[in-house]
């Protein structure tokens, strides 16, 4: 294992020592480039209440190329499909290396306040939020409260 | 040495008197007959007539050999005087007894068969005697043995006696025996090496002189070398015969065989004190035939006699008290055999050095001959011979733990204060050498326990009663009477009456402490201690004999070293005991020990004097000072010493020549400092050494094996440290045995370093369990780079090619062939991987090949290398100074906002202070490297290159800007930040490329550092001058001071560096220094940071060249790095580091031609071709 670069280092050191509010996020100790996150639910939406886990990891060409991000809870959201796979602009071709760990979290943060069932990842969930938002909602709440309870 | 060294002239070894009565032809007298002149070997109790007298035929036989052979004058009789010295060069040294002239020892008896040449009756009966004889070789002082060889052997032919002459070839009964003499016999010069073939017949006849028979081939085979050399005498008689012969008749004899005195005397080796020529090279080729044959003969006679050892060694290193090296019979037993099939090898390989090297005489060439002879048969072997010898990874940890064994009982070794005029401080450890080192100067043993000799066994003679002459009835169960003992080593094939101890005539040894533990310093209180030589009259060379005496005291040990001493070198030496030490050293290290020398001792106490260049004095007047101006010790170096050499070697020997040469004085003392310099045997330098004339002799090195056990030899033999000093020994005792991978040859060297050898490493613990050296830690930081995108494109087409040619020259076979020129190609990659630039300056070598890879030749349509560098060096200048309007607008607008955003310096990519601070257009600012590499990415990606941050753009690296304020030069920690509102002083500036990854590296540490330390000392080494030349100017731009120290400095030059590199300063201070020329030897503790630009094929080297820095003296912690780049060469040189093959020694000898063949599977390593590649693994 190649040395760690500086700049994850510090990264890593900012996110321990002064994390964002809502989001937490630990490197693994088997493996510093690979990070458990957990962000929970913005208030106002249907996410809020909601704790996250996602799991993170930089990969060797970091800050080149943009970590790699996924949920490990499930969760109804028009942009993050049952595998997980989100569905964000800054994750792929807006990837800048000026960008960081902590930004993309609260990018995703956001996704959570503002889904967009216009640039949909998962269709069946984009499909039923634009059709009837209500029920969409409620599905999300329900799924938030029956898997993002922190257990 | 039967026969051996007998090559030259055999003469020299019959007594005078035997002169005389050489042969006598075939005395058809009745009675006894000595007939054939020409055995040496004829049967005891033949007549007077033959020259075999000298074996005793009319002294009586001396069976038991008095106790007191009373030999002394009689043995300068024996060789006429060192005419040519070196022939009397010998191995092992203690029993060189000599032996009186007409000395016989019955060594037992056992029956063979011969068959029969003759036809008829009465040639024999059982019970009647028979006589052996064998072809007497032609000697020059035996003018009258042609006159036999003409008559040729007396025989009866159908009831006639005839004298065949043998070229006529009378009749059918011409045997092929007979034809053999009279052919062989001229063919035999009087350099036995040369001769062909030996015919391997011995035939016997009767006591009338008839001829009967020969014996068998099986049983000829062993004894005829013996014969021929005069180590043994049969006596026989018929057992068995029928009563008519025929033509091969079985005929059963009974054979008594007895050592003659030839067979004791021989084998010595004394007088070399005096001598200088006695070590040269071919000389112990030669020698190592003939011992090997004489080795092998009398095993096998031993073996068919039933000759047991009373006492070998076994017993002897059982009965030693700390009896931690056992080497037990069967071991070495097994050590024999190995060693006598790999006798050959040595005796070719020496060759061909020796025969180049100038005494080169014509008698090296005849041994040419001869050796080759006894190659033939290992021929293929040869090759495969050199590869092994070099020690794997697992070996030299063996060797490692041979030091720890031989090291154990060190930590006991009292301590001994210097005197007060030496003004340094001893550690315990450094005293504890000094009282070794003193020890071994007065030659006691007792300090360091030593053990008997391992390699002989004592036997006895046995008690003859057939015969009724004068025995000594003993009785065998105990103590068998000394008289009746003798000693026969199996390995070398000596034979000796008295006790062979395994003292050792050498006065010094081997101080191979660890590197960076004083060993100058301790040598330097040793010279404080011992200051003065013994008389050259009773020249400590001489007495080793003394000792023996005292044990054994019923035998006395007058030697022949002894006499010749009188003789030949008190004349020559004034009766002065020398008082002057040499030390010889790498040029580089001679200020060194100079400076040193002066700051140990009291003023006055002892002056040192450097000698060498072109301009050094005369060594005589240097030497003849007394009172103030009296010398004390010579430094000179080790390429001084050569020339010196090389000069009086061509002269000593004239007539006019007068003396005056460091080489016609006697030295108190000599001491070999980094001693490794003489590992090669056969090298210039080391025959150097071997030569100079000194009552002492230290090596000191902190690596007596470097990579081959023949590396200690050479220094065994500098110290003339018997008997492993000798060549043939050596290689059959402990190289041979460990290369068949025999753990017993490590018991060997086990045993001859506990002997001789001193070390210590730093961490070892004293007594107390305290570590002997505290040194401040140390700290490796390898910092694996990566390559910027233009560098990595050089890289990767270069390797490409240069895998592509190998492949190519491999497939056709001719990779052999192209050996440097693959070399030169690894050279090109190993110098990208530093800087691109230095791929197109072309180094010393031959780099043709290196050179093609650059070009388009290859058919390779995307452009050369060299235009890719050009463009790569070009970079920005390519540009045109463009729109020079808006620039200064733009710059002026930067500059204000840098000027006021002076926080944020950290790099929005790599989140670390900004290092070479870059402007996008959009202001936008990061370092240069991260934002070349950012632009580069997006190029690869396809993607435009936008700002990072604001997202304006594409960019290209040539839009950047590099920024340069002066503030930052200051210490922001202390706060020492000088805002007395110069903001003015930020520029802006083209961007210069032309940098490589490990100079930005570097030169980041080291503005890292400055702020950090402020002042310190670093090192920056690098094999690659032209890589130094290109970081100077970077550092100047750095405002870094630097020095530099190269192989092209002259030794004043480098010693104003060095003390340069002492001074103390304000700022930091950089030495950038060339692997080569600085790795050995300086001390530089000064500084406490290296770092390593570039990795070397050998990491001992690079170890050295740390150990500059971590040694005695230093005590501020320690800190390295090293620079490597990955998915580079790099990376799989350091591999091959590590299992410390083949080619590591090559590139160090020089491409050296025949470690050629192993070498093949390395660079297929280094380009990768023989795994997958595991780029990722490590780096």
């Amino acid at each position: 294992m190649a040395a760690l670069p500086k700049r994850i280092l510090k990264e890593t050191e900012r996110l321990m020592s002064d994390a964002p509010p809502g989001i937490s996020a630990a490197p693994n100790n088997d493996n510093l480039r690979h990070f458990d996150v957990t962000v929970a639910g913005p208030d106002q939406s249907p996410y809020e209440g909601g704790v996250f886990k996602l799991e993170l990891f930089l990969p060797d060409e970091y800050p080149m190329n943009p970590p790699k991000v996924r949920f490990l809870t499930r969760i109804y959201h028009p942009n993050i499909d049952k595998l997980g796979r989100i569905c964000l602009d800054i994750l792929k071709d807006k990837w800048s290396p000026a960008l960081q760990i902590r930004t993309v979290l609260l990018s995703i943060q956001a996704l959570l306040g503002a889904p967009n069932p216009d640039d949909p990842l998962a269709n069946d969930v984009a499909q039923n939020w634009k059709e009837d938002e209500k029920a969409a909602i409620a599905q999300a709440k329900e799924w938030t409260r029956l898997y993002a309870n922190g257990e | 040495m039967a026969g051996s060294a007998p090559g030259d002239e055999p003469a020299l070894f019959f007594p005078v008197s035997s002169d005389s009565e050489d042969d006598t032809p075939v005395p058809t007298s009745s009675k006894l007959t000595s007939t054939k002149p020409p055995t040496s070997s004829v049967e005891h109790s033949a007549g007077p007539s033959s020259y075999v007298s000298k074996n005793g035929a009319e002294a009586s036989p001396l069976f038991f050999g008095s106790p007191e052979p009373e030999t002394v004058p009689a043995s300068t009789s024996y060789k006429s005087p060192p005419k040519r010295p070196a022939l009397s060069r010998h191995t092992s040294s203690q029993r060189s007894k000599s032996v009186p002239s007409d000395f016989t020892g019955y060594l037992g008896e056992f029956v063979c068969e011969g068959w029969s040449l003759s036809k008829g009756k009465g040639y024999c009966v059982p019970g009647s005697k028979v006589v052996f004889e064998r072809p007497k070789p032609k000697k020059i002082v035996e003018e009258t043995s042609s006159v036999v060889e003409k008559i040729g052997p007396a025989r009866l032919v159908n009831g006639k006696m005839v004298h065949s002459k043998a070229k006529s070839m009378a009749g059918k009964q011409v045997t092929l025996g007979s034809m053999g003499v009279g052919k062989k016999a001229t063919v035999v010069p009087k350099k036995p090496p040369s001769k062909p073939i030996v015919d391997q017949i011995i035939r016997f006849r009767n006591d009338r002189g008839f001829e009967i028979g020969r014996l068998s081939v099986g049983e000829a085979g062993f004894l005829v070398h013996l014969l021929d050399t005069g180590v043994i005498e049969l006596r026989g008689h018929v057992i068995d015969c029928p009563p008519v012969l025929s033509t091969g008749a079985t005929i059963l004899l009974n054979v008594k065989v007895y050592l003659t005195a030839k067979a004791f005397e021989q084998v010595d080796k004394d007088g070399r004190e005096g001598v200088g020529t006695f070590w040269q090279e071919q000389k112990e080729t030669e020698e190592e035939e003939a011992m090997r044959k004489r080795k092998d003969a009398l095993g096998l006679l031993f073996g068919r006699i039933g000759v047991k050892a009373i006492q070998s060694n076994a017993l002897l290193m059982a009965q030693k008290k700390n009896g931690s090296a056992v080497i037990n019979e069967a071991s070495l037993k097994h050590f024999a055999a190995r060693a006598s099939s790999g006798a050959n090898t040595p005796s070719r390989r020496s060759q061909s050095p020796s025969k180049a090297s100038s005494s080169g005489s014509g008698k090296g060439k005849t041994k040419d001959k001869g050796s080759a002879r006894n190659s033939d048969d290992d021929e293929g072997e040869e090759d495969s011979g050199d590869e092994a010898e070099r020690l794997d990874e697992e070996q030299m940890n063996e060797i490692d733990t041979i030091y720890r064994k031989a090291q154990m009982g060190d930590t006991k070794l009292e301590e001994t204060d210097p005197p007060s005029t030496f003004l340094y401080t001893l550690r315990p450890y450094q005293k504890q050498a000094l009282t070794w080192m003193r020890a071994r100067e007065k030659g006691d043993e007792s300090v360091r326990e030593q053990s008997l000799h391992p390699l002989w066994e004592e036997y006895a003679f046995r008690t003859e009663h057939a015969a009724g002459e004068p025995i000594t009835i003993v009785d065998d169960d105990d103590e068998i009477d000394p008289g009746r003992k003798f000693y026969w080593n199996p390995y070398s094939g000596e034979l000796s009456l008295t006790f062979p101890t395994s003292k050792t005539h050498s006065k010094g040894g081997i101080l191979a402490d660890a590197m960076g533990m004083g060993k100058t310093c301790m040598m330097a209180s040793l010279m404080h201690s011992n200051r003065v030589g013994d008389v050259p009259a009773e020249s400590p060379a001489a007495d080793p004999d003394g000792e023996p005496d005292a044990k054994r005291p019923k035998f006395k040990q007058v030697t022949l070293s002894n006499q010749w001493r009188a003789v030949a070198t008190a004349p020559k030496t004034p009766s002065v005991a020398p008082r002057a030490t040499l030390v010889v050293c790498p040029v580089s290290l001679a200020a060194q020990w100079h400076e040193e020398l002066g700051k140990m001792g009291e003023k006055g106490s002892m002056t040192s004097m450097m000698w060498y260049g072109n301009e050094r004095q005369d060594i005589d007047r240097i030497l003849g000072q007394e009172g103030k101006k009296r010398v004390d010790v010579v430094i000179t170096s080790y390429g001084t010493l050569a020339s010196e050499f090389q000069k009086w070697r061509k002269i000593k020997d004239k007539p006019s020549y007068e003396g005056g040469s460091i080489y016609d004085h006697e030295f108190l003392r000599i001491v070999l400092d980094e001693a490794h310099n003489i590992k090669n045997r056969t090298a210039l330098v080391s025959k150097a050494c071997f030569e100079l004339k000194g009552q002492r002799r230290w090596a000191l090195t902190g690596t007596p094996i470097v990579n081959r056990l023949d590396d200690l030899y050479s220094l065994l033999h500098f110290l003339r440290l018997e008997p492993w000093g000798h060549y043939s020994f050596f290689r059959s005792f402990v190289t041979v045995p460990f290369l068949n991978h025999d753990p017993k040859a490590l018991n060997v060297v086990q045993y001859i370093l506990e002997s001789c050898l001193l070390r210590r490493e730093k961490t070892m613990r004293d007594k107390d369990g305290r570590l002997i050296v505290e040194l401040p830690p140390k700290t490796l930081d390898v910092q694996v780079l990566d390559f910027s995108r233009p560098e990595r494109q050089i890289y990767k087409r270069l390797e490409d090619r240069a895998k592509r040619r190998f492949i190519q020259l491999d497939a056709e076979g001719k990779a052999m062939s192209n050996y440097t020129s693959i070399l030169a190609m690894l050279m090109k990659l190993r110098q990208c991987v530093d800087h691109p630039l230095l791929v197109l300056g072309k180094g010393a070598n031959e780099e043709e090949e290196g050179d093609r890879l650059l070009d388009t030749a290859n058919g390779d349509a995307t452009g050369s290398i060299k235009e890719m560098i050009a463009m790569y060096a070009g970079g920005v200048d390519a540009k045109p100074p463009g729109e020079s309007g808006t620039e200064t607008a733009y710059a002026l607008k930067v500059l204000k906002e840098i000027g006021e955003s002076e926080d944020s310096s950290e790099c929005f990519i790599c989140a670390s202070e900004i290092f070479d601070e870059v402007l996008l257009p959009c202001y936008h600012r990061g370092c240069q490297d991260c934002i070349v590499n950012f632009i580069g990415s997006c190029e690869d990606k396809g993607k435009p290159a936008n700002c990072p941050i604001c997202g304006q753009g594409p960019y290209k690296a040539m839009d950047l800007r590099s920024v340069q304020r002066r503030r930052k030069r200051l210490n922001p920690i202390t706060g020492a930040r000088a805002e007395d509102g110069d903001e003015g002083s930020v520029s802006l500036g083209k961007v210069d490329l032309v940098s490589s990854t490990k100079l930005r590296a570097l030169v980041r540490k080291l503005e890292t550092m400055r702020m950090e330390e402020g002042d310190f000392k670093a090192l920056v080494f690098s094999q690659f001058t032209s890589f130094l030349d290109l970081i100077e100017p970077v550092l100047t731009k750095a405002g870094i001071q630097w020095l530099r120290f190269d192989g092209s400095m002259s030794q004043a030059q480098r010693a104003a560096t060095i003390d340069e590199f002492g001074k103390k300063s304000k700022d930091p201070v950089i030495l950038l220094i060339s692997l080569k020329a600085g790795g050995v030897g300086l001390n530089l503790t000064m500084a406490n940071h290296v770092f390593m630009m570039d990795t070397w094929w050998n990491e001992a080297i690079e170890q050295q060249a740390i150990d500059r820095v971590h040694r005695l003296g230093q005590n501020k912690s320690v800190y390295i790095t090293r620079y490597i780049i990955k998915g580079t060469v790099e990376k799989r040189i350091m591999k091959i580091q590590r299992s410390k093959t083949a080619l590591v020694n090559a590139s160090l000898s020089g491409g050296a031609q025949r470690d050629k063949s192993a070498t093949l599977a390395d660079i297929k390593k280094i380009f990768g071709l023989d795994e997958e590649d595991s780029e990722d693994e490590v780096y």
